[in-house]
This record gives structure tokens, sequence and C-alpha cells, in this order.
């Protein structure tokens, strides 16, 4: 069952590569969205069958792949996985369509997209460390060549540092997972097993450091991030798409997975300093996103922001904390990716996407009406307007974090408060106003960069109103990742408590 | 003596595999003294099928007797042996198949290549088993000096002699060298020439003697020259850059296997009491060569000089498997050097190509290939992300064992090098890839504008093709299947007497005795 949300789109995007020519983008481009879709179907049925009250595993498939190094091929899922399983199905089937219709060299675009999908979907359902690695490495290779061919002007720039930063910190990953795998003495790379082995303190802070800088980059957490906004405005809408919503979360992912469930002890002394970090993350990127001219920029360092918000309830490590960083994880995923989509489509309509060109796109008649509502509904979703699944996440992250990091919780709610001062600072100047003489009579917005953000926006609503959809499948499994005899041990070896 | 045990002792159907390749090189050059310039067309027929039936001889040995030491102990044909002669002939089968066109196009005979290549495949081999220090020499030299033919072969061309002039010096210089250390060791041991007696009598010197070091360091210069590990690798980009292409195919893969073999054997029987000095020098080498041949890698214009550099550092990795020298050590060193045989082959099958129909190697020229020649576009990037350790392909797994076995033998700043290195080399591989797939139209090279159309009907482009399509398959499939051939190579190594002698206890214990140390030190944290 699970192998399948790997092979369907791998299969596809061998399909896709070698249908004949003769297929028109567009025909392409359907039969991407319906491998997809029949991922995102199985998904939905694996959703279905899951049992959220156990916590174990579910779904197992082990088959042994090299015996020497005690490596299988095992899959399962848990609470963590599944939600975040979704997000990516989801977000895929959107991202496909709204990719340009009359794109160049569809077959090859296509079947990248597809990889993407089978690379991240087998990063959350891997069980066993070396997969997880081998899952993470093979998403680098096609996103360094959708944004290398079909990316903006500064293309191979950005292609070329996200290619080393990732490979940087895949190899930081690899070296502390063979860390764990000798040190522990189990010679195996189960997840499971790994989990009780109890390394020596002084072990696991050198791993987990190493871990933490790896996925810090991915994630991307101050001072590793530069490689992001470069990555974003180069890259095209879905490529942005797909890279907010679903490949910075393997990071978070990864340590929740292997930092926290992993190196418990070292993870709980290292904590506060995370939370620092977290704050120091969320006010630059804050202000950094105050600064720019860019909207795709814009987008981008609030990304970096919000993405702190994770790492900041990742580090409180309490039970409704954890709980958090799955909401916000999934908030994030959901709002930044409408987010791109709607300043793709402007940038689509308009040409430009320079907040001093752009002005009064709200105009009813000649401007992007649909697509500026949109766009405001967005900003107040990740601004944490009630009623948003964006208020949700953001409320349980602070509540959750602020009895363990009073003070860091503070700088990330101030953060907070200045997503909204540069979203509106962008708003404002973009879709108010008099519409500029340079952009009249702009091309009208079809129903197909319509379809996406509506989707996306009803998605928002309903989990910002009913967010126990959200969790639900992940409570009982938050509760044995920081089982309490372990939180006990914690605070045993760490005395002066956090 | 009577008659039979000197049979028995001579046991000379362990040399079975070279005999068929040697009666197939015989063929070769008769059939083309009697058939003329007619015989092109047959010949490398002749000369895979004598290939593949070594293959099967050695695949009857494998599962044959036990008893391998051959011609009173000149020739061991163990597992090991059998594994890298696998390995040899394999890539020389390739090799053939690659260079019809090539050699075919660039006017010289045939059938003379074709013998030279088999005569350095009978070196290798030998190579790859010889344990006594005369016929270790007399293999090394056969393979060296075909090896130098066949680098001069295209005489038209300067650059293909200039390459053959080069490597001639500064290989007659290494085995001069090595030559020297041997006969070190043949007065060190008292006359002996025998790697297993040399060992021994080593390990008999007692006083911290400085001559069996220098006998060590002189023979280690024989063995790197043939790895090119750096600081051995001078020859390497020129002699690359200079030489016919198939012949680059085959010293990088080939060549290169039975060096290995040779300085497993000779380091592991002769010098195991020196094993710590030996594993600080190949430290040094792999340390040299990891940095050395991917930082340069990086400034590199040609394609071939990158892929020279490229098997420099390749061979830096390699090593680590061999200073691990626990039993995946050596087993992940075999299971490298047979994915690197399809990744590396595979590549330079592509160059071939590529040169063939438009006489160019410059990386700059393969700008926007994708929109003219697909499948050569998807084997070069498949076989160089390979190469890098891009998953899910043969390379990754390669290289994940090595490290795995490197990390487990506790060498953790080789390993980390290692790492870092390969990074790097991603780096440099990806702007092929980049070049040929990420170029838009108007892009495009003006090498590639005139691309002839794709055809593989011209003679010879058939076994071009059939080999582009195995390394392409190989490539993309040996890793998923990984399990089979990482158990042959755990397997050669357990049945190989002289790796089991000397896989070393003291490791083995260091690994088990951590772990009560660990979990006293937990229970006293609890």
């Amino acid at each position: 069952m699970l192998s399948a949300l790997i092979l369907i789109p791998f299969i596809g995007a061998g399909l896709l590569a070698v249908l004949p020519n003769r297929f028109s983008s567009s025909q392409v481009k359907w039969v991407a969205i319906a491998i997809a879709s029949l991922a995102f179907v199985v998904n939905i049925i694996v959703g279905y069958q899951f049992d959220p009250n156990q916590i174990s595993f579910q779904f197992e498939e082990v088959i042994p792949w090299i015996d020497g190094i005690g490596f299988n091929y095992h899959l399962g899922i848990d609470g963590l996985s599944l939600s975040l399983l979704f997000l990516n199905s989801f977000l895929t089937v959107l991202a496909l369509m709204s990719s340009d219709r009359d794109l160049p060299r569809p077959r090859l675009y296509y079947a990248l997209m597809l990889l993407i999908n089978v690379g991240v979907s087998g990063a959350f359902i891997a069980q066993d460390l070396l997969l997880f690695f081998l899952f993470y490495e093979l998403e680098i290779i096609p996103l360094y060549l959708l944004i290398a061919i079909w990316g903006g002007k500064r293309r191979a720039y950005a292609a070329t540092k996200f290619l080393i930063y990732t490979a940087v910190s895949g190899i930081l990953i690899l070296a502390a997972f063979l860390g764990i795998a000798f040190l522990s003495g189990a010679n195996t790379f189960d997840y499971e097993t790994l989990r009780s082995a109890g390394l020596p303190f002084e072990i696991q802070l050198v791993l987990l450091i190493a871990l933490l800088i790896g996925f810090g980059i991915k994630i991307p957490v101050f001072p590793f991030h530069t490689w992001l906004p470069d990555a974003h405005v180069e890259a095209s809408t879905p490529v942005s798409m797909l890279l907010a919503g679903v490949l910075l979360k393997l990071g978070t992912y990864g340590l929740l997975r292997f930092g926290l469930g992993l190196f418990l002890e070292a993870w709980s002394y290292l904590a506060p300093w995370l939370a620092v970090a977290a704050a120091i993350s969320a006010l630059y990127g804050a202000s950094c996103a105050i600064a720019q001219q860019d909207m795709k920029k814009v987008v981008a360092y609030s990304s970096i922001g919000h993405m702190a918000f994770i790492l900041l309830s990742l580090a409180a490590t309490t039970r409704l904390s954890i709980i958090a960083t799955i909401c916000q994880t999934i908030a994030h995923g959901l709002i930044s990716a409408l987010l791109f989509f709607l300043v793709g489509v402007v940038y689509k309509k308009t040409g430009s996407r320079d907040v001093n060109q752009l002005r009064g796109l709200l105009n009813p008649e000649r401007g992007l009406p649909v697509t500026g509502s949109l766009t405001i509904l967005a900003a107040m979703a990740s601004a944490g307007i009630p009623g948003m699944v964006g208020f949700v996440a953001e409320f349980l992250v602070f509540r959750g974090s602020f009895p363990i990091f009073p003070i860091p919780t503070l700088f990330c709610m101030v953060g907070t408060g200045l997503t909204a001062v540069y979203f509106l600072l962008m708003i404002n100047r973009v879709f108010f106003g008099r519409l500029s003489d340079m952009v009249t009579y702009l091309p009208p917005v079809g129903w197909g960069d319509r379809v996406p953000a509506i989707a996306l926006s009803i998605i928002i609503f309903i989990l910002g109103i009913q967010p126990n959809w959200m969790v639900r499948w992940s409570e009982a499994q938050v509760g044995r990742l920081i089982a309490p005899e372990t939180v006990a041990q914690v605070t045993v070896l760490n005395p002066k408590g956090d | 003596m009577d008659v039979v045990t000197l049979a028995s002792q001579l046991n000379a159907g362990t040399i079975i595999p070279e005999g068929i390749v040697t009666l197939t090189l015989l063929v070769v050059l008769v059939g083309d003294l009697i058939a003329g310039r007619k015989s092109a067309s047959w010949l490398p027929y002749v000369a895979i099928v004598g290939l593949l039936g070594a293959i099967a001889a050695l695949f009857v040995q494998w599962n044959g007797t036990s008893d391998t030491i051959a011609f009173l102990g000149a020739f061991n044909g163990d597992a090991l042996s059998i594994v890298f002669r696998g390995i040899v002939v394999l890539s020389t089968i390739i090799t053939v198949l690659v260079s019809i066109s090539y050699v075919r196009q660039s006017g010289t005979s045939l059938s003379e290549f074709l013998s030279i290549l088999l005569a350095a495949t009978i070196g290798g081999m030998f190579l790859c088993g010889a344990s006594e220090l005369v016929t270790v020499f007399i293999a090394l030299e056969t393979l060296s000096i075909a090896s130098y033919l066949m680098t001069g072969y295209t005489k038209g061309d300067v650059r293909s002699n200039e390459a053959a002039l080069k490597y001639l010096l500064i290989g007659a210089a290494s085995s001069a060298v090595f030559l020297y250390g041997a006969s070190l060791l043949y007065g060190l041991a008292g006359g002996e020439t025998q790697l297993d007696r040399i060992g021994i009598a080593l390990s008999q010197i007692e006083t911290p003697a400085i001559a069996p070091v220098v006998a060590l360091v002189f023979v280690i210069c024989g063995i790197a020259f043939k790895l090119s590990a750096a600081p051995f690798h001078q020859w390497t980009p020129d002699v690359y850059e200079g030489s016919p292409t198939p012949v680059v195919a085959f010293l990088s893969v080939g060549s290169k296997a039975a060096g290995f073999a040779f300085a497993v054997r000779m380091l592991v029987t002769a010098f195991g009491s020196l094993t710590e000095q030996w594993h600080f020098i190949f430290a040094a080498l792999a340390v040299l060569s990891m940095i050395l041949g991917n930082a340069v890698a990086l400034a590199q214009t040609s394609m071939k000089r990158l892929l020279a550099y490229s098997s420099i550092a390749q061979a830096g990795f390699v090593l680590i498997g061999l200073i691990a020298g626990t039993e995946s050590g050596y087993a992940s060193v075999i299971f490298y050097l047979f994915a690197y045989l399809f990744m590396n082959l595979g590549g330079f099958a592509c160059v071939i190509l590529f040169s063939l129909r438009t006489g160019t190697d410059r990386i700059s020229d393969y700008a926007g290939l994708y929109q003219k020649d697909p499948l050569l576009t998807l084997t070069l990037s498949i076989c160089l992300l390979s190469l890098g350790g891009i998953p899910p392909f043969v390379g990754f797994f390669g290289k994940i064992y090595l490290f795995w076995a490197g990390w487990q033998a506790e060498l953790y700043g080789l390993v980390l090098l290692g790492l870092i290195t390969s990074v790097i080399s991603i780096y440099y591989y990806i702007r092929v890839v980049k070049m040929m797939v990420v170029k838009e139209p108007h892009e495009m090279s003006e090498t590639v504008k005139n691309y002839p159309e794709v055809s593989w009907n011209l003679p010879g482009m058939r076994p071009l093709q059939v080999g582009i399509v195995l390394a392409l398959v190989a490539t993309s499939l040996v890793g998923i299947l990984a399990n089979p051939p990482i158990d042959l190579a755990k397997a050669s190594v357990q049945r190989s007497p002289i790796l089991q002698a000397s896989i070393s206890p003291a490791k083995e214990v260091a690994v088990s005795r951590f772990a009560p140390v660990q979990s006293s030190e937990f229970r006293v944290q609890n």
C-alpha cells in the first residue's frame, strides 16, 4: 500500500519521459495530474484505513535491501507522517495544475515534478535511516533541474547554490546517521531499533549538532538560509509552491523524527539554544521581508520567519508544542503555497513583481479583483487572523512554547506581528490605490488560475474552523515520542531544568 | 619429485581463464593474418566470445576446488583473484564493444588493437593472482607495456604519441622503483620470492629496521602509479587527454582494478607485519587523491581531463575500503570497483560516441545535446550522477558501503573527508549534466547545432550502442539490486585465506569492546 505512494509517481515519471512527441504540452500536463491524483487517492485510502489510536507504525513493509550493512526497505506510517503525506500529495496535484499550459519541454518538466513527489513521499514514510537519506537525496537533482531549466534570469546561480547547500546538508545528515548506527553497536539503520539505542550523552550531542545543521540548512534557519530567497525568486511558481509547501518540511520533519526522536537527552540540553535560534530566525525573516521590493522575496523571507515557529515549538518539546509543530507545518505549507501561487498569477498577468511598479491591482474592472482578494485573505491567514488555520497553528505554537521559553516566544510573537506589517505594506502598494498606467488592460484571469487558489483557501478556512482534523491522527503518536518516563529521565539528567 | 606431484603442484587448471584469453589472442592474430583486412568485421566478436568464455571459466572456478595455489606458489587463484579477474575481463569486454567504431574511424588496424588489448588483459589477470615477486613483475610489465602501446595506438595523432611517451617514461620509472623495492624484499627475506614467505621473514625482523619500510615505500610507488593515486597521478590527465578514448576507458577501470587486486595481495601477504605503516601511507594517498582529484576536476574544460581527475578522486574513495582492512572494507572495495566498472565505462562510451559524431571532447561543446541525442544525454547524465553518488544509482550504494566500512573501522577523518569531497564532486559532475540538459536551444553549441542525424547503422555502431545500453541499465539497476553483488564480494573475502588471516582481530575487539563501555556509562548516568 505504501509502496504504491512511491511507485505510482515513479512509474508515472518514467511513463511521461517516454511519452511520444505528438502529445501537446497541455495533454502531458493532464496525464501528470491524473497520475498525481491517483497517488492522492491512494493517500486518502491510507488515511481512511489508518487507526489513530494505534501508536506503532502501520502499513509496514519490510524488504531486506543490503543485508551486509543492515539496510532495509522499511516503510511505515504513524501519526507524524500521515498529515505531511497528505500535504505532499495535495500540493503536488495543485502545483501540477498551476503549471503553464504551453510550457517548453513538458515531458521532462512533469517527470521531474513527479520525481520530487517520489522523494518527499518516500522520505515521510521511510522507517530506515538510510532509506530516508536516499529519498532525501533523490529530490535534489530534480529540483536543481527544475530551477535551472524553467527558472528566471539568474536561475543557474540559484540552482547551483541550492544544490551545494542541500548536498552539504545531506552529508551532515549521512554522517550523523552513520554515527548513530555504529556507535550504538546496533549494526542496523532501522529507526525503531536505534530509538532504543541509548547512546552516551556526549556522543548524542555531537551527532545531534550534525543533524541540526543538516536539517537547519533545509528548514532554513538563520544563518544557513541564504539559498532560499534565491531559489524561490528564480524558481517558477509551481516549483516555489512545492519548495515552500513540502520540501522545507523535510527539514522540520527530520528534526522531529530523527533529532528529537533519537537524541531526546541531547535535544533537551540544546533546546534553549534552538529556541534562541528560532527567535533570531523569526525576527530576521520578518525584518528582511519588510525591506523587500520583490513580492516573491517578501513571501520567501516570510517563509523563513514562519518556519522558525516550527523550530521554536520543536524546541519546547511538550505534548502541546509538538502538536503545534504539526499544525504549523500544515498551516505554513498551505498558506505559503497559496501566497506563492497568487504572486505567480500577478507576475503572469502583469509581468512584474516589483512593489514599486505595481499599483491598484484590486481594480474591479481592469485589475485582478479575485486574485487580489485572495491575496489579502492569504496575508491575513499568514498573519494569524482568527478563523483560519494560521491562527490555530500560531496560537498553539505560542501557547505550547511560552511556559518553557518565555523570552524567545515573546520575540517570535513580535515576528508574527511583523507579518501583518510586511504583508500590509505589500498589499497596500500592489493592490490598493489607482491602477498604474503601465499595467492597463491586463489579460483576464481564467479559471485555471483561480481553482488552485480557491481550493487552498477553502482548506485554510475549514482547518481553521475544525483544527481537530489536522491533528487527530497525531495525538497518540506525540505522546509516545515524548513518553512520560523519558521526560522524567531527561529532567534527572539535566537537573537545571529548561 | 615425480610427475604426479609436480602436476599437482603446478595445478595448471587454475589459469584456464588466462589460457582462454591467450587462445583468443592467438586466434585474433592468426585470423587477421589469414583473412586480412576483411577480418575486422568478425574479429571483435571472436574476442568477445573468448572473453565471455574466460568469464565462464572463472565462474566454474568460483564453484570449483579449494586448491588454488598454482605453479609452486607463483599464482594464487583464490576467490579474491577470481572476482578481480572477472572485473578486468568485464571491463575488457565493454572496452571492445565501444572501441570498434573508434578504431575504425581512426584508420588503424582493429585486429592489432584487439591483440594488444587482450595482452593487457592477460597481464591484468595474472596480476590479480600473482603471489611471487617475479610473476608479479612480469604480469605488471605485460600490463604496462601493452598499455604504453595502446596509448600511442593512433600513430597519426601527435597528442597520442605525446601521451604514449609520457606514460612510458613515468611508467618505466615507477617500474624501476618497484623493482628496486622488490630486490630489497628479496634480500631481506633471505632469497625468498614468494609473498607469503617474505611476509613471514619480515615479521621475524625484531628490531625496528628501516629497510622493510623503504621496501614498502618503493613497492607502494609502483602500486600507486597503477592506481593513479595522488601524488603519483601526474601522468593521468595528459595520458587520458591524448590517448584514444577506448584505451583510457580500459586504463581507468581494468588496469586500475588489477592494480587494486595487486595492492591487496602484496600488502596483506608480504607486509602483514607493517600494517600500521602501509595504512598510514595509504591514508595519506587517499587524502591527497580525494582532495586533489576533486578540487582540480572543478577547473577542467575537457571532458577527458575531467574524467581523469575524477578517476584519481575515485581511487581515493576506494582506498578508504582498503585501509579499513576489515571484511566489509575489502568487500566494499570489490563492490565499488564493480559499480565503477559500469558507471565509468558508460561515461567513456558516451564520450567516445560524442567525439565520433562531432570530433571534440570540450565540455562546452556538449551544450544543448538534450535536443539532439536524448539517449546519449540520459546515459552520460546517469553515469556522471552515479559517479557523484546520487541515489538511486549504483554509485550511491557503492559509496555508502565504502563509507560504512570506513566508519565501522573508525576511520572517521577519512570518511568525513570523503563525504565532503563527494559534495565537491557532485558540483563538477552536474556541470556537465547542466551543460547538456539545461541549455536552451538558442544556447546550443556550434558543434551540437551541426550534430549528425542519430543513426546506429554505421559499421561498429551497434556494439557501441549495446555497450551504452548495458552500462545504462547496470548503472540504474545494480544499485536497486545491490544485495547479490555485495554478497558475492563478501563471499570472495570470506573465502580468501590471505584476507581472513589479515583481517585484524584487534579491530573486531575494538568494536565489540565499545558496547559494554557505553552501557556502563549509561547506567552511571541513570
